[in-house]
């Protein structure tokens, strides 16, 4: 069936948008349009132009050349303020609420509704519950509740009830879902689709392609800052799209690793912490055990007992069959277990110091001795990482900030591979990578696989465990509930599994 | 050299500095006149290099003004009581020995706190900066303890030269910016602190211990102050608990001109040495040029604002 395409005015036009800093040409003659009551996804691997792209449609980048129309009459850009005066809305990723402050509060942040007896907290209130209704935020939570007791989902919204109370009429979405469960992504792309009758005009960037095939009316691909077109989605299938944002063909979207069936690497018995709750589990030599569960349900927290991050309430950890005990990361990384955690900015690099500071900072022993720092060595911790691991840094002595995400978290995987660990735990190592790095991300776990390290998986996106996985561990509440091998079962099945649908 | 590129701006402040008072000041490039420049900044240089490791780990530490007070009295105090071995080599190693103890363990009750509880350093450095004020004014009524001319050594500390040239205050002061330069630019633990300092959670995630580095920081902190609180009390022939007021200030002003980022994770020695010596230049240049000190300081604010906007603009 032939969804009609919004109302078929044109809300917003881009006609040959040009944007350069410096001698790199970030857009180059783009056109774009977004038709009211439509939701149009933006889609490019991640140094594209889609951010360029957006920024200039906000205000923080003025465009070099080109016309931007809005219903068709020439706007004026140059701003922020512009943008807003425009009805432009724009939803990052990193969420810009004030957390102590309550959902009403923050919904008129900057445009209070002062009168003569100073804040007229009662009118702003009912006027943010009204709004809050609008999205189906009000049966969940009260508007005076503080936002950092909100999940992100739920600030989320608060984000778009901000952007509505200004009557946005072309909403922004950048990479909306990529802290989202699956029922909150559910209830995320209702809202979206209520919005859409409400004929606003929706941008939605998203590196989750289903996702996207499933939402949106139309997309538009952008590759290395030219705009490769636009199609209807049902004219669409990934395979498709993928071919045309990475501009060849991917010969498959993920390397299963080969099974090779060894000793046990690492067993764990009874392991508990604050929101771990008594996990036993084997993983293999040459193995990836997939840990399949939904956020909050305490898959971070168990990578994080197990590495020592979170103390221990009990349990036992047994690496090569020999009882280690696991207080801090230190004594993780002498049993062979390295995690690297979920988030990259946050837990994994040294953002400010350079490519090469933060590839060689886990093997400082090997290149300090005393007071005796070797550059030649190093360099040869870093160059080997470099090298074995493809990272694209065109110098290790400039900031890692510069790279892009999916190199980012190639350095945080390559640098632990100075010395081969036993046991490697992955945290959502996809998260916020585009199409190729992540392709690439999973050659490299294959690769690590063959040569005999073990692997455990942990990722919010179920397609990448069922497919890069040997053996899927559904995690529930604390607990592993089910353990099964990765051919036998589907993702639909573990979704049923790990919300618990069957027990009704 | 990346580290020496990265000072060369402030080298550059210093040298345009240098000759702007050269030509301002009659005789003031004279080698005695610079000998004497050098020999005035060594304690704020001193307390600036334990400065700087703590805020290159994102700390601050505000009692090392007091903490220069109360060691430098507890020195004198041991010394000239006799009881401990008087004026010979006895005596003065105890009375060196038990004003570093007292150091260390002030810098290691800082460190241990910003390490294990949820205090920000600002906090527990204030409030220890209290306590070690009134300790040092417990002594003598709070009164100037004199130090008798036949603590010959002690006194050289202060005022002694080395072969009858360098002043031994600078002798002192360069030995330490070698050892706390090698500390921070050659070893591990110097990583560790720029790895702690530019993100403390990827710093634990890579399995750095950072419970033992920050209260190793601290110490070397406290440590420093008090070598430099002996030099002070030495030079001034008399351990004044009042004395060390607004040093801490000092001291972080170099550092910061010198470069390091005030957030952590940034910064160099060769930089804090060179700020140090920056602020030098300005109060004997000023001082010199007969400037009155009410002007000095708004002249020392202003530039302490230019540098760091400089460097911030430079990021």
């Amino acid at each position: 069936m032939v969804r009609p395409v919004g109302t078929e005015t044109e809300l917003l036009t881009f006609e040959g948008v040009t944007k350069r800093f410096g001698g790199v040409t970030a857009l180059d003659a783009v056109d774009f349009g977004l038709r009211k009551g439509e939701i149009h996804a933006l889609l490019g691997e991640n140094g594209a132009g889609k951010s360029t792209l957006i920024k200039v449609l906000g205000g923080i980048h003025v465009r070099d050349s080109g016309t931007i129309r809005i219903e068709g009459r020439q706007a004026r850009i140059r701003s922020v303020g512009d943008a807003n005066r425009y009805g432009i809305r724009i939803i990052h990723q990193e969420l810009s609420l004030a957390p102590n402050l309550s959902i009403a509060e923050n919904i008129y942040l900057g445009r209070e509704r002062q009168g003569l007896a100073g804040l007229r907290r009662r009118k702003m209130r009912g006027d943010a519950e009204a709004l809050v209704e609008k999205l189906g935020l009000h049966e969940i939570v009260a508007v005076d509740t503080v936002v950092s007791q909100l999940s992100v989902a739920h600030q989320q919204l608060v984000e778009i009830a901000r952007a509505l109370s200004c009557d946005a009429r072309i909403l922004v979405l950048d990479e909306p879902t990529s802290s989202l469960s699956e029922k909150e992504t559910e209830a995320l792309f209702d809202t979206l689709n209520r919005l859409r009758s409400q004929d606003v005009g929706i941008i939605y960037i998203s590196h989750r392609l289903e996702e996207v095939m499933r939402l949106a009316d139309r997309i538009t691909i952008l590759r290395d800052g030219r705009s490769v077109g636009t199609e209807f989605v049902d004219k669409m299938n990934q395979r498709e799209v993928i071919r045309r944002m990475v501009g060849h063909d991917i010969k498959d979207h993920f390397h299963r690793p080969i099974c090779q069936s060894r000793a046990v690497a690492l067993k764990v018995r009874g392991l508990s912490s604050s929101m771990v709750q008594g996990v036993s589990f084997d993983l293999h030599y040459g193995e990836v055990l997939g840990l399949a569960g939904l956020v909050g349900s305490g898959r971070t927290e168990l990578a994080r007992a197990l590495f020592g991050i979170d103390a221990v309430g009990g349990g036992e950890v047994w690496v090569d069959d020999e009882l280690v005990s696991i207080k801090n990361p230190l004594d993780a990384l002498d049993a062979g277990i390295v995690l690297v955690p979920e988030d990259r900015k946050g837990q994994g690099l040294v953002m400010f110091q350079s490519v090469g500071f933060n590839l060689a900072l886990p093997w400082l022993t090997h290149w300090i001795r005393g007071c005796f720092p070797s550059r030649r060595r190093r360099q040869g911790i870093i160059d080997r990482a470099i090298r074995n691991f493809s990272i694209k840094a065109a110098d290790t002595d400039a900031s890692i900030e510069y790279l892009s995400g999916g190199n980012q978290q190639k350095v945080l995987v390559g640098r632990w591979m100075e010395r081969r660990p036993k046991v490697l735990i992955l945290d959502e190592p996809t998260r916020g990578v585009d199409v190729g790095a992540r392709e690439e991300m999973f050659s490299i776990i294959a690769g690590l696989v063959e040569t005999g390290t073990a692997v455990l998986l942990i990722s919010s996106d179920l397609a990448e465990v069922v497919n890069s996985s040997h053996r899927v561990a559904l995690y529930r509440d604390g607990r592993i509930v089910n353990t099964v091998k990765a051919c036998e079962i589907s993702e639909e099945e573990i979704m049923v599994q790990l919300t618990g649908a069957q027990d009704q | 050299m990346k580290a020496v590129k990265q000072v060369l701006p402030l080298a550059a402040a210093m040298a345009a500095l240098l000759i702007y008072f050269g030509l301002r000041v009659p005789n003031f490039l004279d080698p005695e006149n610079l000998l004497d420049l050098i020999q005035q900044i060594s304690v704020n240089a001193i307390l600036a290099f334990g400065m700087t490791l703590v805020i290159l780990i994102g700390g601050i530490d505000l009692s090392v003004g007091a903490l220069l007070a109360l060691v430098g009295t507890t020195t004198v105090y041991v010394l000239t009581q006799g009881r401990f071995g008087g004026a010979g080599l006895l005596g003065l190693t105890a009375a060196i020995g038990l004003g570093l103890a007292v150091a260390v363990g002030f810098g290691a009750f800082n460190g241990l706190c910003a390490a294990k509880t949820k205090m920000p350093p600002f906090i527990i450095t204030l409030a220890m900066m209290l306590v070690a004020r009134g300790c040092a004014l417990r002594f003598n009524e709070g009164r100037p303890m004199h130090i008798p001319d036949d603590h010959g050594v002690f006194l050289a500390l202060g005022n002694g030269r080395l072969f009858g040239v360098i002043p031994v205050p600078v002798v002192i002061m360069l030995t330490l910016f070698f050892i706390v330069g090698i500390l921070l630019h050659r070893t591990r633990f110097g990583q560790h602190l720029y790895a702690i300092g530019g993100n403390r959670e990827a710093a634990r995630f890579t399995g750095i211990p950072i419970v033992r580095n920050e209260i190793l920081v601290y110490v070397l902190c406290s440590v420093l102050a008090g070598l430099a609180g002996m030099i002070h009390t030495s030079q001034l022939y008399s351990a004044e608990p009042a004395s060390g007021m607004m040093f801490e200030l000092n001291a972080i002003a170099a550092v910061v001109v010198g470069g390091t980022s005030f957030t952590g994770g940034r910064g160099t020695m060769y930089g804090t040495l060179i700020g140090a010596i920056i602020i030098g230049i300005l109060d004997k240049g000023l001082n010199q040029q007969g400037v009155h000190f009410s002007l000095q300081y708004i002249v020392k604010g202003v530039v302490i604002l230019v540098a760091v906007y400089a460097d911030v603009r430079r990021r």
